[in-house]
């Protein structure tokens, strides 16, 4: 370990610091303010350090590799975790308990994201996404008072337990072909199939990758849920706390799909094509069976659900264009960084206002009809949520317009036009129903009981959300030559 | 020069935050914040004038690129020179004037912040149109100053009529944007630039004179400076838009955003000329609305409605003189009209204002000692609209027809609308002043306009008069013109026709000295005059045309074959979402049992099975 | 090729899978082929023999032994990584004492957390909290 070394770790040094002092803090003072600010603080030191990193270039032992791509997301989910924070401090104070250890997990759970974005190592990987793993369960089932939570945490675990096996198993057989679990040794070496497909070549060893890229593939589809590994995604977001829906759909997925891109791309995967064309079955279900879902939903936090499913697909495309654009499919990463930046404040900003709804409703979840009428009784707000659902549905001006653009661009150049054609019927679904809970804001007030009046940091952090959202779908060069300098 | 980016900067911050606090500051810092801002504007357009006319070089400023994907690189850059620093003189100057008048005409209003916020926005994004280096910028302010004008004459939205005016002047004007656009995406696809200089200098080195992309092009990009300006065909919206706040109609209606065409096309006067054909069909155009204008606005009694008649009327003279391309002398007309059309506007608010909100000519009457600030403005106003000589308008409307005179084959009979048109505004106008402010008082003012509304009608009309006068640094812009100016009759004739039209009109409307009633009350004749009256029926025609075959076609199709097409569509939809839910019928072992064969196929087909 | 080995040493697996898939199948399906079915009154007992079972089966166990269980599976993992660095104490040098330093003193803040937040006692711990938030 050099002192560079600890640099390139300070982020997650800061956050596993802050973690301990919270033990401590809640083992002998439980209270929920010193808390929420210990949080605060220490999400604000990783961000300090993160920043300073930005420019930093280096591999960490073979676990982690600390490199500008990585930092950015890093600040991302820092940035969204601590408006979590936020929302979360909003959403405990009123509810009877111990609330203090929420704030622990959500730290433990940021960190499991972040070592996950810095893998380049199959067990950092896996030791990120368990980390992340193990708080969410807690994070979910956090009000155990309810049964829905409940619900929703023992079908996260489950079902998330055996995803992670078929990943483990799918890492072993490529160990047990490669010898390596080392990203960049993966598949370097079998890197080209055709030469793997003729008479003299070793089949059964090019089966077994391919038998593990699936168990691999299917593993990450499901913490992406991809359809058809997409079930779980509505009843856990549904009965997860509020600001626990806004982790999961924004950093517990834009962390997975981070440590995926890093897979994807230094492991060379896009150069099996069965790979490639498997890639591109869970991009048509997943658009096409999170949107349709998504039509005629009721409950917002499901609705946000499938709409991530459809999100994530149009995400794939950038992935399957790449290998067909550049040989070692460098270009997927600034698109795809693009969009899920993009996606990620956006989605936060509509999760972020329904903890806000059920916060001062004092239930878990928010239906159409607690909207209505936002626009009459909180414009502000209303405004927020607008902006944020037109960027999910991807009309100009926002973050989501600009990052479809750039995945449409990508799939015009690589040729894909089944994807874009189901881009484009999956996106003309989306519109109906973003629409429709804008309508819904602007209808009749009076048939609706709740009064929104959130406190001023969740207030504020919703509009810095906001604003964020309007700049990158304004001018979104600075992101984009900032991504593509450092790629 | 570098604070050139604040000019709109300045009205937008203004508007965003006039928006951010809906209407909870109070009037007072309300009207400091709109009318300062675009005094502040102002001032900084001044500064700016000051060192340009010192140093007249052209120079742009180049903010920043909005977005670079592959070769489009649209960037967000100003442009300065001598036709933009006219423009923005106009805007700010002619603009701060209004806006200080509505602090007064809007105090008793609801909605007094909503005003300002959409002024503010409408000014700032006016700023941009008019800055803007390129097309693609130039069209966010061209879209940004639609919107407002929406929202200006939708303003009492309260009353349906209104919104309906507000949705006419925003469709009618969107088919000329629609056209500007597929003008826009033929420039990009042929050119590869928007950058309006870029343009003109590969347009040259590319096509020939009169070829047929660029005439394609030309006459496309028209289509949008048609709709704005309110143009033949698509002039029907203006009138209407009159439902909106008198000042707002004198800044946007009058003063600056219809002008947007006629800017337009002068701004791209290079690409124009590559087109001869286009730049004809301009001035006939121009002369045929300048015509026809004129015609109805002698028989409307709406205050409002004769301005925005001669609004039309007087852009279609700076049409003639594009299509001639007497540039200067359009822009020109552009701004003397700006000053006495706004002192008129702003005049006509202050009667109605006074007088209870009536609009009818035929119910004032006697005015002339009862507000005499307004009758003064608007004896000044109409003597320049009408082009008496030594006021502002006689010095750009003689221009205009002095430069069409001397077009070969086109220029006589141009010439001759141009000043058939003359005649007739001579008499429209002076029936206004004779009969509003002569004859007997029929309704009486319960108020006097107060300090800030007379202070802009006294300064718009030392402008009125003398802004004919103003030396405009246009040279560098504009190709210099032949000065072939007719001499002799034509040109007497040219500046002394006013006259006579202002005679007419004293012997039919004040001293009533020839009786005409029996004559216009013949049937022949009063169904011309209400043809006449209705603007040559064009709302009529445009509805039997156009929106009756239309909403015919959509009623019938609601149930024809394409529409159960797309009713497929919405029920399929349905019906996969319906047969979906089905599936997610929350039982864990369903989502097991689903993951594990999701697992297994995937297994499957990656190694070959299937 | 380290393929080929692959190749050689893994097909055996698969054999030896098939074979035992096929002999459960075979001895499950003679079974259900041949063998005798008759609906007595014991037939659906959970045993033929023996005592039968009184009450409910889903009993509410304590969650403290659930807690205990895990304490104990925690701190047993934890010694587990502890030897690992005995064993190579003097190749690992400074460097893996300071890493094992600060993993003991991760462990004992996790410890204090435990004693103090009351999950070491038996049952009555919400109590206590309790008393502290108040």
């Amino acid at each position: 370990m050099t002192g560079t070394d600890f640099l390139a770790l300070s982020p997650i040094i800061a956050l596993a610091v802050g973690a301990s002092v919270l033990l401590l803090q809640i083992a002998f003072l439980r209270n929920l303010k010193l808390t929420t600010g210990i949080t605060v603080v220490t999400f604000l030191a990783c961000l300090f350090f993160l920043f300073y990193i930005t420019k930093l270039n280096h591999q960490t032992t073979p676990l982690l590799l600390v490199d500008p791509l990585s930092t950015f997301f890093s600040i991302v989910f820092v940035l969204c975790a601590c408006i979590t924070t936020f929302i979360s401090y909003e959403y405990l104070k009123n509810r009877p308990g111990r609330n203090d250890e929420f704030f622990l997990l959500v730290v433990l759970a940021t960190m499991g994201s972040i070592v996950l974005t810095y893998a380049t190592h199959l067990a950092s990987f896996i030791l990120g996404l368990e980390l992340m793993g193990i708080a969410l369960y807690g994070l979910i089932a956090y009000p155990h008072q309810d049964d829905m939570s409940l619900e929703a945490a023992i079908k996260y675990l489950v079902l998330s337990g055996a995803s992670s096996a078929a990943l483990l198993f799918g890492f072993a057989l490529l160990y047990a072909i490669t010898g390596s679990l080392f990203f960049p040794d993966l598949l370097s070496g079998l890197a080209s199939p055709e030469v793997a497909v003729g008479p003299q070549s070793p089949f059964w060893a090019r089966q077994l990758i391919l038998l593990g890229s699936a168990l691999i593939l299917a593993g990450i589809s499901f913490k992406l849920s991809l359809a058809p590994f997409h079930m779980w995604t509505p009843d856990v977001y549904e009965g997860s706390p509020a600001p626990i829906t806004g982790f999961l759909a924004t950093i517990s997925k834009g962390a997975v799909f981070a440590a995926t891109l890093r897979l994807y791309v230094i492991g060379e995967f896009h150069n099996f094509p069965t790979i490639v064309t498997g890639l591109t079955i869970l991009s048509i279900i997943s658009i096409l069976v999170g949107n349709l879902l998504a039509l005629r939903q009721e409950n917002i936090k499901r609705l946000l659900a499938y709409s991530s499913i459809a999100h994530f697909g149009y995400l794939l495309i950038a992935l399957i264009a790449a290998g067909t654009l550049t040989p070692n499919g460098i270009s997927a990463i600034e698109p795809s960084a693009y969009y899920l930046a993009g996606y990620i404040f956006t989605t936060l900003i509509a999760t972020g206002l329904i903890a806000a709804i059920s916060s001062s409703n004092n239930e878990e979840n928010a239906n159409l009809s607690d909207i209505a009428g936002l626009f009459w009784k909180n414009p502000l707000l209303a405004l927020c949520l607008s902006v944020s659902l037109l960027s999910l549905a991807g009309i100009p001006l926002t973050a989501g317009f600009i990052g479809k653009l750039y995945i449409f661009q990508m799939g015009v150049e690589a040729g894909a036009w089944l994807l874009l054609s189901i881009l484009i019927i999956g996106s003309g679904i989306g519109i109906y129903y973003y629409l429709r809970l804008i309508f819904s804001m602007t209808t009749d007030p009076s048939s609706s009981r709740s009064t929104l009046a959130p406190a001023l940091p969740v207030t504020v952090s919703l509009i810095t959300l906001t604003i964020l959202v309007l700049y990158l779908g304004i001018y979104p060069q600075p992101l984009m030559e900032y991504l593509l300098w450092n790629t | 020069m570098e604070n050139l980016p604040l000019v709109p900067l300045i009205p937008f911050v203004s508007a965003a935050l006039l928006i951010a606090t809906a209407g909870r500051l109070p009037k007072m810092v309300v009207g400091l914040l709109g009318a300062g801002s675009i005094a502040a504007a102002g001032l900084l357009v001044l500064n700016i004038g000051i060192e340009f006319l010192r140093d007249p070089t052209p120079m742009s400023i180049h903010l920043w690129t909005w977005i670079s994907i592959n070769e489009f690189k649209p960037a967000f850059a100003f442009y300065l020179d001598g036709l933009a620093l006219v423009m923005m003189s106009v805007i700010t100057g002619v603009g701060f004037l209004i806006h200080l008048y509505s602090t007064e005409f809007m105090q008793d209003d609801a909605s007094f912040s909503r005003y300002f916020a959409y002024m503010n926005l409408f000014v700032s994004a006016m700023l941009i149109l008019v800055l803007a280096d390129n097309l693609l910028l130039m069209f966010l302010g061209w879209e940004g100053v639609g919107i407002c004008s929406y929202l200006l004459v939708g303003f009492w939205y309260q009353d349906p009529a209104n919104g309906a005016a507000a949705r006419k002047a925003f469709i009618v004007t969107r088919i000329g944007d629609t056209s500007m656009a597929l003008g826009l995406f033929l420039l990009v696809a042929e050119l590869g630039t928007l950058n309006i200089l870029e343009v003109a200098e590969i347009a040259k080195e590319r096509w020939e004179v009169g070829a047929t992309i660029p005439t394609i092009a030309c006459a496309l990009i028209l289509g949008g400076g048609l709709g704005k300006s309110a143009q033949l065909p698509l002039q029907t919206w203006l009138p209407d838009a009159m439902a909106g706040p008198t000042p707002c109609s004198a800044l946007i209606h009058a003063a600056t955003m219809v002008t947007a065409g006629v800017y337009l096309v002068a701004r791209n006067h290079e690409l124009f000329m590559m087109s001869p054909l286009v730049m004809s069909a301009i001035s006939i155009i121009g002369v045929a609305t300048l015509l026809l204008a004129a015609f109805t606005a002698l028989n409307q009694h709406d205050l409002k409605k004769i301005l925005a008649y001669s609004t039309i009327s007087q852009i279609g003279y700076m049409f003639l003189a594009l299509g001639v391309g007497a540039y200067s002398a359009a822009i020109f007309h552009l701004m003397t009209h700006a000053f006495f059309k706004a002192l008129l506007f702003l005049g006509a608010g202050a009667v109605i204002h006074c007088l209870h909100h009536e609009h009818d000519i035929f119910k004032m009457g006697g005015l002339r000692k009862k507000l005499p600030v307004v009758f003064w403005s608007f004896l000044i106003g109409s003597s320049a609209l009408a082009a008496l000589p030594f006021t502002s308008g006689w010095y750009s409307k003689d221009e205009i027809l002095l430069a069409t005179w001397s077009v070969p084959t086109l220029g006589p009979w141009l010439w001759a609308g141009g000043i058939a048109g003359a005649v007739l505004t001579a008499i429209y106008s002076f029936r206004l002043v004779f009969v509003v402010f002569w004859g007997e008082a029929k309704t009486i003012p319960d108020k006097q306009p107060g300090l800030r509304m007379s202070a802009p009608l006294i300064i718009l009309c030392v402008f009125s008069i003398v802004g004919g006068l103003i030396n405009m640094p246009l040279e560098q812009v504009f190709p210099s013109q032949t000065n072939a100016h007719a001499a002799g009759p034509v040109a007497w004739i040219t500046m002394t026709i006013a006259i006579v039209g202002v005679l007419v009109s004293y012997l039919l409307y004040l001293r009533q000295q020839i009786n005409v009633e029996p004559i216009l009350n013949k049937p022949a004749l009063k169904k011309l005059r209400y043809f006449w009256y209705s603007g040559w029926a064009m709302d009529a025609l445009y509805d039997r045309l156009l929106v009756r075959p239309y909403k015919l076609t959509a009623s019938l199709l609601k149930t024809e074959l394409i529409d159960r097409f797309y009713n497929l569509i919405v029920e399929s939809s349905v019906a996969s979402h319906r047969a979906l839910s089905i599936t997610q019928n929350g039982k864990l072992r369903t989502y097991a049992i689903n993951l594990v064969v999701g697992i297994a196929l995937l297994a499957a087909f990656l190694t070959g099975i299937v | 090729m380290e393929n080929l080995a692959a190749e050689q040493s893994i097909l055996p697996v698969f054999v030896f899978f098939g074979a035992i898939l096929l002999l459960v199948a075979t001895m499950l399906g003679i079974a259900s082929v041949l063998g005798e079915r008759k609906q007595t009154k014991t037939t659906d007992l959970p045993y033929e023999s023996g005592i039968i079972a009184v009450g409910s089966s889903q009993v509410r166990l304590s969650v403290d032994f659930f807690l205990i269980a895990i304490f104990f599976v925690i701190f047993d993992l934890e010694t587990v990584f502890i030897f690992a660095w005995a064993i190579a104490f003097f190749e690992l040098g400074w460097h893996g004492y300071l890493a094992v330093v600060v993993f003991i003193l991760i462990l004992t803040i996790a410890l204090i957390y435990e004693w103090k937040s009351g999950a070491l006692n038996w049952g009555v711990k919400s109590q206590t909290a309790r008393k502290e938030t108040s």
